[in-house]
């Protein structure tokens, strides 16, 4: 793996098979299995990009397509290149070059590479977050991604070329952006960003690092202890920036319009965090 | 004075305070006096043929080699080719060529269109040499002439003129990552230095997002060749067509994630070239359909 291996190793990465098909009468295609160590980090592979047609590769996925958990596709095809998620596999299926013929020989390799798996549910940090924040900002489920490293971050959105928030492979980490439509027909959109750590006193220090590194302005402002009993908000420029720590889970929310805003997305996701907890614990 | 190393963020981006910050954390506090003098306008050349690739991205060679005649003659005023290759490289010249070498690579179509025009321009064939690789390629070489191919790059924003020379630095994995805006300090190595005489982008068939692994809903055909001797200049001009390009795909602003930092820095910290597009000069000739800047 040359030039692109951090993005592979920003997940739990285990290892890579590389084939090629030849044909006398097609192009090559080109076969990329990622054997991650959980489905969870083949998910989050995919999820770096929603785009393209989703596709049913086998009949499982199509009856799971109808399940509560199944928000998400797990085989995307576009112009030649079939992208995969199946449990702990990711997996690329590319023809060199697209014909009707080349498309079919792709998704015949992807049924054969996906015969036979359980496809997991996506991760449960993605299930939390909020569709709706009020009848008023809307989440683009499109642009959810779930990674675990800072550089996979910063290609995303981008917060600081150091690890300001001490992301590592023992995180789950999920952003995506929020939408509203003002009176005047102007779109907004603000940056949700949900973290859990490995446990609340690394979700602490994490804050602590970040909260030196993008608001020094608000140095004297920053209690890790104000931060788990209210959310917090800071105006940074010409936009608002919230956060709140709940036990291990981080939440922030980026390039608010206004303070109620930030609130609001802050609250709703929390809250949906504690219901979560609350239904685990009965 | 307490020694505290400020942490870039997302705000010195959005308050154009970038290069401030990157030139205190990478060079130290008397940064601004290390940069050097890039004063002046930066001349890059456009050069586009709509029939360069068929339908199935097939290159033309012959329209290619014309394209390449068009670039050398209008970038250096000469009246033809030969002259042109000689007002940049001498016969005696060892010359490496750079192309980018894997995911997304420079077509073998132009590698051997400029090799067979300097051959065919005076210079001895066992002058020419692939110098893509280690730091022994360019120290081989007296003249470089850079061919990558235009292409996002998820780790830097943009990964085709500054990363070119990415393994001649000997540990092109300090290059990744945080440190990615360092890239400019690789063309100043004193190996390096001064010896690329011109570089030829590839835009043929770029690639605007998911670089460098290939994804074929992110290339298109926009048949190209872009070539200048300023490598900060010339990869201003690619982000360009590369950020219009994302804008066009998506209907609306598409930033690239992260920001090229390595552009501003190679400007700013390492006086590589200019940044500004109101000092680049950029002649267009041919198509001009969907140019994108």
């Amino acid at each position: 793996m040359d030039g692109a291996g951090e993005l592979y190793i920003g997940y739990r990465f285990n290892h890579l098979e590389v084939y090629e098909y030849t044909s006398d009468s097609q192009d090559d295609i080109l076969v990329e299995l990622y054997f991650m160590d959980t489905s969870d980090d083949a998910f989050g592979l995919l999820s770096l990009d929603w785009g393209g047609d989703p596709v049913a590769l086998s009949s499982s996925q199509e009856n799971s397509s109808a399940g509560p958990k199944a928000r998400f596709s797990r085989a995307l095809y576009g112009e030649g290149l079939l992208r995969i998620w199946s449990d702990e596999l990711y997996a690329r299926v590319m023809a060199y070059r697209e014909t009707p013929e080349a498309k079919e020989a792709v998704l015949v390799i992807g049924r054969a590479v996906t015969a036979n798996q359980k496809n997991l549910p996506g991760h449960e940090i993605t299930e939390v977050l909020s569709p709706v924040i009020e009848s008023e900002w809307t989440l683009r489920k499109d642009r959810a991604r779930f990674f675990r490293s800072y550089l996979v971050l910063n290609s995303i959105y981008y917060i600081s070329p150091q690890n300001i928030l001490d992301l590592d492979l023992s995180v789950d980490a999920v952003t995506a952006p929020y939408e509203k439509t003002t009176e005047s027909g102007d779109r907004k959109r603000v940056r949700f960003l949900l973290v859990k750590y490995i446990n609340p006193e690394s979700a602490q220090q994490a804050l602590s690092h970040f909260h030196e590194a993008f608001c020094p302005e608000y140095k004297k402002e920053f209690r890790v202890a104000s931060a788990i009993q209210d959310p917090l908000f800071f105006e940074v420029g010409d936009s608002w920036l919230g956060y709140r720590l709940h036990g291990s889970h981080l939440a922030i929310v980026f390039d608010c319009p206004d303070r109620e805003s930030a609130q609001k997305i802050i609250h709703q996701n929390i809250l949906n965090i504690k219901e979560k907890e609350e239904t685990i614990e009965k | 004075m307490k020694n505290e190393k400020k942490k870039l963020t997302r705000r010195d981006f959005i308050r154009g305070t970038v290069g401030a910050t990157l030139g205190a954390s990478l060079v130290g506090l008397n940064w601004s006096k290390a940069r050097g003098a890039a004063d002046g306008s930066s001349l890059v050349t456009i050069v586009r043929d709509k029939n360069a690739m068929d339908a199935a991205k097939n290159v033309n060679t012959d329209i290619l080699k014309n394209m390449l005649d068009q670039t050398l003659i209008k970038f250096t005023g000469k009246n033809n080719v030969k002259d042109a290759w000689l007002s940049l490289v001498k016969p005696s010249d060892k010359i490496g060529l750079v192309p980018t070498p894997h995911l997304n690579p420079t077509h073998e179509e132009l590698v051997n269109a400029v090799k067979s025009s300097l051959i065919d321009s005076g210079i001895p064939e066992e002058n020419i040499s692939n110098a893509q690789g280690g730091p022994d390629k360019p120290k081989a070489c007296t003249a470089l002439i850079g061919l990558p191919g235009l292409k996002a790059h998820w780790l830097t924003g943009i990964g085709t003129v500054l990363k070119l020379y990415i393994l001649y630095s000997g540990s092109p994995r300090s290059y990744h990552q945080q440190d990615n805006s360092k890239l400019g300090e690789i063309w100043n190595l004193p190996f390096v230095k001064g010896k690329t005489r011109l570089v030829l982008v590839d835009a043929l068939h770029p690639l605007c997002d998911k670089g460098p692994q290939p994804d074929p809903r992110y290339k298109w055909a926009y048949n190209g060749l872009i070539a200048g001797t300023d490598p900060v200049a010339l990869d201003t001009v690619c982000l360009k067509i590369i950020m219009n390009k994302r804008e066009a795909l998506r209907g609306e602003p598409w930033p690239l994630s992260p920001p090229p930092l390595c552009v501003e820095a190679a400007d700013k910290v390492y006086g590589l070239g200019t940044s500004r597009m109101e000092n680049i000069k950029i002649e267009h000739y041919g198509w001009d359909e969907d140019l994108l800047l």
